[in-house]
């Protein structure tokens, strides 16, 4: 054997061996097969020589190759990610990670993470991204190397600009001498990362098997740990397909996962708020990505009662209940504008809460708060920023900035506010009382605005809300998606009480975000069972990945999918009619490329072709709620179920 | 380029509907093209099908309270966040025509008819 085939044997020189023996009695391949270049490139498709030419061809085999084992790299690397708790890995196959996909599934025994198909890296990155924020946790994802990642991009951003954990991994086929000809090399990569390092927290090419154990405890802390964010390790091709003896395994150590407590705010800065918020007349609560479970909702809920300030919610989580008379977000914009102490908690754009910008020629900005007003903010903000995308929104001074995570420092935030009324725990009844009243006029208001356009066709956005409310009011709802394209309806009447009942948005506005996302959180929720989740998808966003319908339906994930369809993106139809404007030119032309007809899309019958329940078009607003209860019923026996619902634009 | 007028109509013509009578000074419109127009001009997309409005996008333009002045001056110089419509693309007569047809859809139902809508919410 020359040095070079010694080498090369390096890690097997224990298969082989064994190899001799198999081969001893069976006269299958030999070490010699293994140099022996390919008489035509394998494209060519030139037939192999079998088993006994090839021996033939050559003289007694200095070497016998191992052609199978019992043990891979790709193994202990699910032995690591089975010591992180993870439930889900979701994936759309690719060879690069076929040894580890291969071991997750039989070695493994497909559970703890069970392997889920996707049929788009955007779905896997997707869904794992609604999974974390109703599972409080995150799944797994595996991607194909270099062009996985590639499709992945996009959800990826999505998840990072709503500070959601992921681990994700991808893979690369190892050395090149190790790789076969043509696609393996495409499907590698030097530093498999770079594509999306901008929008990850952390990633690591791990060399070792060790390494690879690090790495992937250390990226599920870092993940988790406020602000989170995705993760993603690269999975070494070689290293995954290499045989793993037992001398060799005894020397691997997994670290045991500590998750790590959250910052919280210092004692001085928290007093120096809580005087702050006590002097103020006229507090208002800002609040945006901020509770992350219902503890952090009820947290919120006894610091507002305690000073009877107004909640103005932005919604990028499900933070204050709706029904409470402290949720003040319908005249939001008033109590901003009277503020003289203004507590932001998490915010995703506190410019753009305290300034409008007005989308003229002219781009005239002005402040929506008084000069004088004091902004307190509580943030994790500053801990996560990078520099090339713009995730971070433009600059805004706060009088005291707190780096902490909002959540974790809710209870010492109380603590202080509870010291600083001391005994007069009824000063701020009068501005309750003033609260209650206001929130008493919100529900008429919203009234008097649902009966615009009540029985029109298309169907208005408030009737279609008021007919799915009266279909599900008995069930355990929640919603797997925003809605502020139709109406904010949930948010005005709804009883939003419950954390899992509302998860916000995509983070990053890529289109595409509701169905995927929405796969994920009914799959989350499916596993606490006795819910019914409801999406409401816009049908631009639903054809990014209408094939989420055939996973839900393959791994028996229901959920109510209510497409909202205005057969547009109707977004960029007002973008592109407000330049055709100013640029007077007339809006006839504003469709094309904006709209979605002609022909029109049958969304039922495309969920019919995935295996879901489809149903629709419901054009007429009085078909509706028969074609609600009825898909309400389909759900609950365990479906997917999708209703075209033709709307109004918003 | 308008610098100018942007407050003055906030002052007219935003959530001030009510406090206008209608005035006799506003043209008769053609309610059929008027709805063609409406259409045409892509009035809908922020308005709905009905000028029934949308809480984001746009407000209710059906029954409009406004006076016409007013309601042309929020076409040529939005109060706010509208695109402008100068007379060029959609001119006085054709606001007059929307103006019309805007006036002559029928009443919103009263919330209070609507148990479906006001039933919303309640558990
Ligand atoms: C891109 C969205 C958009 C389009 C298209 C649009 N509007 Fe508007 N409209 C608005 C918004 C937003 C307002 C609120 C005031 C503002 O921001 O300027 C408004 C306000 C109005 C008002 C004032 C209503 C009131 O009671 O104060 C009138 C009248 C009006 N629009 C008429 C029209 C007509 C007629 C058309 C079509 C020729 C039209 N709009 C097209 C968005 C739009």
């Amino acid at each position: 054997m020359d040095k070079k085939t010694s080498d090369q044997a390096g890690l097997h020189r224990r298969g082989f061996l064994k190899g001799v023996a198999i081969a001893s009695g069976s006269g299958l391949a030999v070490s010699a097969q293994a140099q022996t270049p390919p008489a035509a490139p394998a494209q060519t498709k030139a037939p192999l020589p079998t088993a006994a030419q090839t021996a033939a061809e050559h003289e007694a085999p200095a070497h016998v190759e191992a052609l199978t084992t019992e043990k891979t790299g790709s193994d202990f690397m699910v032995d690591v990610c089975k010591t992180l708790n993870i439930d889900y890995m979701a994936s759309c196959p690719g060879s690069t990670f076929r040894a580890l996909q291969e071991s997750f599934i039989n070695y493994g025994q497909n559970k703890k993470p069970e392997w889920l198909t996707c049929l788009h890296e955007e779905v896997s990155v997707g869904m794992a991204h609604g999974y974390a924020k109703v599972a409080g946790k995150p799944m797994a994802v595996m991607m194909h190397g270099t062009v996985g990642v590639q499709h992945a991009a996009m959800a990826i951003y999505n998840a990072y600009c709503d500070r959601v954990p992921i681990i994700m991994f991808t893979a690369s086929a190892g050395p090149v001498e190790d790789r076969r000809p043509g696609v393996e090399w495409f499907h590698s990569v030097q530093d498999g990362a770079a594509t999306v390092r901008d929008f990850v927290k952390w990633d690591d090419y791990p060399w070792s098997l060790q390494s690879f154990a690090e790495s992937t405890v250390r990226g599920y802390g870092l993940a988790t740990a406020q602000p989170q964010s995705p993760i993603l390790i690269t999975a070494d091709g070689k290293l995954q397909e290499m045989e793993l003896d037992k001398h060799e395994e005894s020397k691997l150590k997994i670290p045991k996962l500590t998750i790590g407590t959250q910052t919280v705010g210092d004692p001085a800065a928290l007093k120096e708020a809580a005087k702050m918020l006590v002097a103020a007349e006229n507090p208002v609560i800002l609040v945006d990505r901020y509770a992350r479970s219902q503890a952090g909702v009820d947290a919120l809920v006894k610091l507002a009662e305690l000073l009877q300030a107004p909640v103005v919610d932005s919604r990028s989580r499900m933070n204050m209940p709706t029904q409470h008379y402290l949720y003040q977000s319908p005249r939001g914009a008033a109590l901003i504008a009277q503020a003289d102490c203004i507590l932001s908690l998490e915010p995703v754009d506190l410019f753009g809460q305290l300034n409008r910008v007005r989308d003229q020629i002219e781009r005239t900005w002005r402040h929506t708060t008084k000069a004088t007003t004091k902004i307190i903010n509580i943030t994790t903000h500053d801990l996560l920023v990078k520099a090339n995308y713009q995730d971070f929104q433009r600059y805004s001074s706060a009088d005291l900035q707190i780096t902490a995570d909002a959540e974790a420092t809710m209870p010492y935030l109380i603590e202080a506010v509870q010291r600083e009324i001391g005994e007069r725990k009824s000063m701020f009844d009068p501005r309750g009382q003033k609260m209650r009243d206001a929130w008493k006029g919100f529900a008429a208001r919203s009234h008097a605005e649902g009966a615009l356009g009540w029985d029109s066709s298309p169907i208005s956005s408030a009737r279609m809300y008021a007919e799915l409310w009266n279909q599900v009011k008995t069930e355990d709802w929640a919603f797997l998606t925003p809605n502020n394209y139709s109406g904010n309806w949930q948010h005005r009447l709804w009883p939003i009480e419950k954390h899992y009942q509302y998860i916000g948005g995509s983070g990053g506005s890529g289109v595409g975000y509701e169905p995927v996302a929405a796969l994920g959180g009914a799959l989350a929720h499916r596993d606490v069972g006795g819910r019914l989740p409801i999406a409401i998808i816009g049908d631009g966003n639903f054809n990014m990945a209408p094939h989420v319908m055939w996973t839900a339906a393959h791994h028996k994930i229901p959920f109510l999918a209510i497409i909202q369809n205005n057969r547009a993106y109707h977004q960029e139809v007002m973008h592109i009619q407000r330049m055709a404007n100013r640029h007077n030119r007339g809006v006839e032309n504003a469709v094309i490329g904006t709209t979605i007809t002609d022909p029109n899309i049958d969304y039922a019958a495309l969920a019919k072709g995935y295996g879901a329940v489809g149903i629709g078009p419901i054009s007429d607003p009085k078909e509706l709620g028969a074609a609600i209860k009825k898909g309400v019923e389909a759900v609950k026996a365990g479906n997917p179920v999708l209703i075209d619902v033709i709307m109004q634009p918003r | 380029m308008k610098f100018f007028t942007a407050a003055l109509v906030a002052g007219l013509s935003l959530g001030a509907g009510t406090a206008f009578a209608q005035q006799d000074t506003a043209p008769k419109g053609n309610i059929e093209n008027g709805k063609k127009l409406f259409t045409a001009n892509g009035c809908y997309q922020c308005h709905g099908t009905l000028g029934n409005g949308a809480p984001l996008t746009g407000p209710r333009l059906s029954n409009t309270q406004l006076p016409f002045d007013a309601f042309m001056m929020q076409l040529r110089s939005p109060a706010n966040e509208m695109p402008p419509y100068e007379a060029k693309i959609v001119p006085d007569s054709a606001v007059a025509d929307i103006y019309a047809y805007m006036q002559s859809l029928p009443a919103s139902p009263n919330a209070k008819d609507l148990p479906l809508l006001t039933g919303m919410g309640v558990k």
